[in-house]
């Protein structure tokens, strides 16, 4: 089976973080959020994974193929010379789509994480003997995207209604598809929405079924999402009893340690943190609800929260940083400075207090 | 020595990408020492004023930037000016004197009589033929190009006390907390070779201080925080404020234009200074027209052979518009960088702002700084690759690239 991921453009949301990697490369919890989802394609038995791209082909290149030796799957670019929107890149990859044995295939939009549960999906689509299934997620503000309205017991799809001024249902569109190749008779070579002209078509067809997704979902494209989404990871982890997760008496909730990172004495880690490879973290320091990347050095008795800490930065000694504080790539806080949400470009020194959110270039 | 034995090599210090991320966002897209000034890259001003340099063998552009960001232009620069241009890269900051010592056997291959030392990030007329003249006249081992300022903002610099009659140095200091002088220095000097004599002193002294003396615990906290490594010297801290008062150096001044490029605003502000200069130096660069066949021009302008621009837009002053540009009818440009594959459709506005390469900027759109060259958000700054769309408002804000504007923003900073 094949599958593509719509990577797209240049991940401008996750900036500064994305001034340093392309946005699939961005790790979350550990792992290159692609990798997450070419892992799950793999154990369901995709073959090949086409990455439709417009940015950086060279970067991702180099680490595409250390993903395919190590995880011996097929991985290609599909790279859009203008942006195709969310249906046009399928058009541009159907040679690669298309291996004339009839299977569907999955299409997977690049910031999305969730359970993954693609043989569950496989099986759906096999019975309803539909065109397309697309997965829906349910969500408490429906009217903030697209709707999917549905029949109760077939999974059919009615209609989408695009931010619905009344209540029509509250299940919106996941991002996740599996699609018969004869979709892409429907597609021509050119910016085309998948959402808002190809699905209503197959709709109208009756063609069209959906599948609510079990267990979490989030869209992590920007950094408040990515943090909230690390927290529904976690869970999810938990929930499955993974051995990944950290335990001990300084360990609070769910927490994800890698087993190169050192941690120090005295320190309260958790709940919803994750420590990349290589870090250090010196004794005293309190890590509540964010993401430290590889190579971070946050010094003695700083306390972190609801922050991002990107690649290679340090954090200094007895530092506060807190409310949505993104660091990018080298950056280094100095010792007792506070930092209220600042949001910092790649490699700089913060000398001062950031007093309230801002923007550091 | 007499002036057929006179070699002179140019020297040009354009730092590297991990300093002045003051330059940002437009050095997320190229190297400071490239960003085009009055339509020709920062370099190329203190590179085109050694022309008139006699007997210039040599110039040396040195940095730490990676080769290939310099390949293509020094290949050119040196093919236009007949004089070889050569970028050598330092593995790492060595600071102004450090970087100059390092490549010592590179500068002294040609045997110079003297040696011209510039910063790439300082803008002014650099009066060299005048200041080396002076320098031979003086007969010490340095002169230093300085101009007057106002007492308030000579403190960020370093101040200089000359004397009056010989123009001796007599005392520098750099950035001091109360007044010295209100002459400053310029960051463009003229050595004879000794000037490498004095350097490797301060390397020695500082080998043997380090032997030598048993430093307190006290020193040593104080110097573990803000060490600065043995082969990091700075030409003006600890190589010429020594040598102040003891007729080794000289200073030479300026009575014409001088800022430093430190920041996107001043880029905009020194493309202008450039620009009033041409019209004494280089008119032809300059653009003209009335409305009538070529678009309506005032002031200084400068418009790349291959831009494109309608008859009935108006264009300045302090405009400069790069390759490729394509301004539509009606548009109105004052005070702003328009810079390469730029589109600017039917009467947009465009005020005291730089537009990055290929973006665009839609009908009626008015793009718009307040022109305070020094404060952070003074102009409006675009990077590559942004689409305002039509009738948006972009006040005093910065926009990283590749975004798309489609609702009219002011004060902000857009990643």
């Amino acid at each position: 089976m094949k599958a593509l991921i719509l990577v797209g453009g240049f991940g401008t949301r996750l900036r500064p973080l994305t001034l340093s990697v392309p946005k699939p490369l961005v790790d979350f919890g550990n792992k290159p959020m692609i990798l997450h989802q070419i892992e799950a394609l793999k154990e369901v038995g995709v073959t090949e994974v086409v990455l439709a791209i417009n940015y950086q082909p060279e970067v991702m290149l180099n680490f595409l193929k250390d993903f395919e030796n190590k995880l011996d799957i097929k991985i290609t670019c599909s790279q859009e010379t203008e942006p195709l929107g969310t249906a046009g890149p399928l058009a541009l990859a159907r040679e690669k789509l298309i291996d004339g044995s009839g299977d569907p295939f999955f299409v997977l939009n690049s910031d999305v994480i969730s359970e993954y549960p693609f043989a569950q999906l496989i099986k759906f689509h096999k019975s309803h003997g539909g065109e397309a299934t697309i997965m829906v997620t349910k969500v408490d503000e429906p009217s903030k995207y697209g709707v999917v309205v549905m029949e109760e017991g077939t999974g059919k799809v009615e209609r989408f209604v695009e931010k619905p001024k009344i209540f029509v249902g509250n299940k919106i569109n996941a991002g996740i598809y599996l699609l018969n190749p004869s979709i892409l008779d429907r597609i021509q070579l050119k910016p085309t929405s998948i959402e808002k002209e190809v699905f209503p078509k197959i709709a109208d067809e009756r063609k069209l079924y959906a599948m609510v997704l079990p267990g979490f979902w989030m869209d992590i494209g920007q950094p408040r999402d990515y943090i909230t989404g690390l927290r529904l990871y976690l869970d999810s982890l938990r929930k499955k009893a993974s051995v990944k997760l950290a335990s001990g008496p300084h360990i609070l909730g769910n927490v994800l340690i890698h087993e190169s990172a050192v941690i120090g004495e005295g320190c309260l880690i958790g709940p919803d943190v994750s420590i990349g490879p290589g870090c250090v973290v010196e004794a005293g320091v309190r890590l509540s609800r964010c993401t430290v990347m590889r190579g971070v050095r946050i010094k003695k008795h700083a306390c972190i929260s609801s922050s991002i800490i990107g690649w290679h930065s340090t954090v200094g000694q007895w530092a506060r940083v807190e409310n949505m504080t993104i660091l990018g790539e080298d950056v280094h806080v100095c010792d007792e400075i506070y930092s209220n949400g600042g949001v910092v470009l790649p490699h700089k020194e913060i000398k001062s207090s950031i007093l309230k959110p801002e923007i550091v270039m | 020595m007499g002036s057929s034995e006179e070699r002179v090599v140019a020297v040009i210090m354009v730092g590297g990408p991990t300093k002045g991320t003051r330059f940002r966002p437009l050095s997320l897209n190229v190297p400071k020492p490239l960003f085009p000034l009055a339509g020709q890259p920062m370099v190329h001003h203190p590179i085109s004023a050694c022309r008139n340099i006699p007997n210039l063998v040599q110039i040396y552009l040195i940095g730490f930037y990676e080769e290939r960001e310099f390949a293509l232009y020094v290949s050119s620069i040196s093919h236009e000016l007949r004089v070889p241009v050569r970028y050598l890269r330092e593995d790492k900051p060595h600071g102004s004197a450090g970087g100059l010592y390092s490549f010592r056997d590179h500068i002294m291959e040609e045997s110079p009589s003297h040696i011209v030392l510039l910063n790439c990030d300082v803008c002014c007329s650099f009066p060299l033929e005048a200041m080396l003249g002076a320098h031979k006249s003086y007969g010490g081992i340095g002169t230093i190009l300085v101009i007057k300022v106002s007492a308030e903002s000579a403190s960020q610099f370093g101040e200089l006390v000359a004397d009056l009659e010989t123009k001796e140095l007599l005392h520098y200091t750099e950035k001091p907390e109360t007044f010295v002088s209100n002459l400053i220095n310029c960051g463009v000097y003229i050595f004879t070779p000794e000037i490498f004599s004095a350097i490797e002193d301060v390397f020695k002294q500082r080998k043997e201080r380090a032997n030598l003396r048993r430093v307190s615990s006290f020193e040593a906290l104080l110097s573990a925080t803000k060490a600065l490594p043995a082969d990091f010297v700075r030409l003006d801290q600890d190589i010429l404020s020594p040598l102040a008062g003891k007729k080794q150096l000289y200073t030479f001044e300026t009575l014409d234009f001088w800022e430093q490029i430190k920041t996107p605003g001043m880029s905009l502000r020194c493309s202008g200074l450039y620009l009033s200069q041409y019209r004494h130096t280089s008119p032809q660069l300059l653009a003209s027209g009335d409305g009538t066949k070529k678009a309506t021009i005032t002031g200084d302008v400068y418009i790349h052979p291959s831009a494109k621009v309608h008859p009935s837009a108006k264009i300045g002053p302090n405009v400069s518009i790069s390759a490729n540009a394509r301004i539509g009818a009606g548009v109105r440009l004052i005070s702003c960088i328009i810079l390469d594959d730029v589109e600017i459709m039917e009467n947009a506005v465009v005020i005291h702002s730089i537009v990055g390469w290929k973006s665009t900027i839609g009908k009626w759109s008015r793009v718009q700084g307040e022109g305070d060259y020094n404060a952070k958000l003074g102009i409006t700054i675009l990077g590559e690759a942004v689409d305002v769309e039509d009738e948006v408002v972009v006040i005093n804000s910065v926009v990283l690239p590749n975004k798309t504007l489609t609702v009219s923003v002011q004060e902000e900073i857009i990643l």
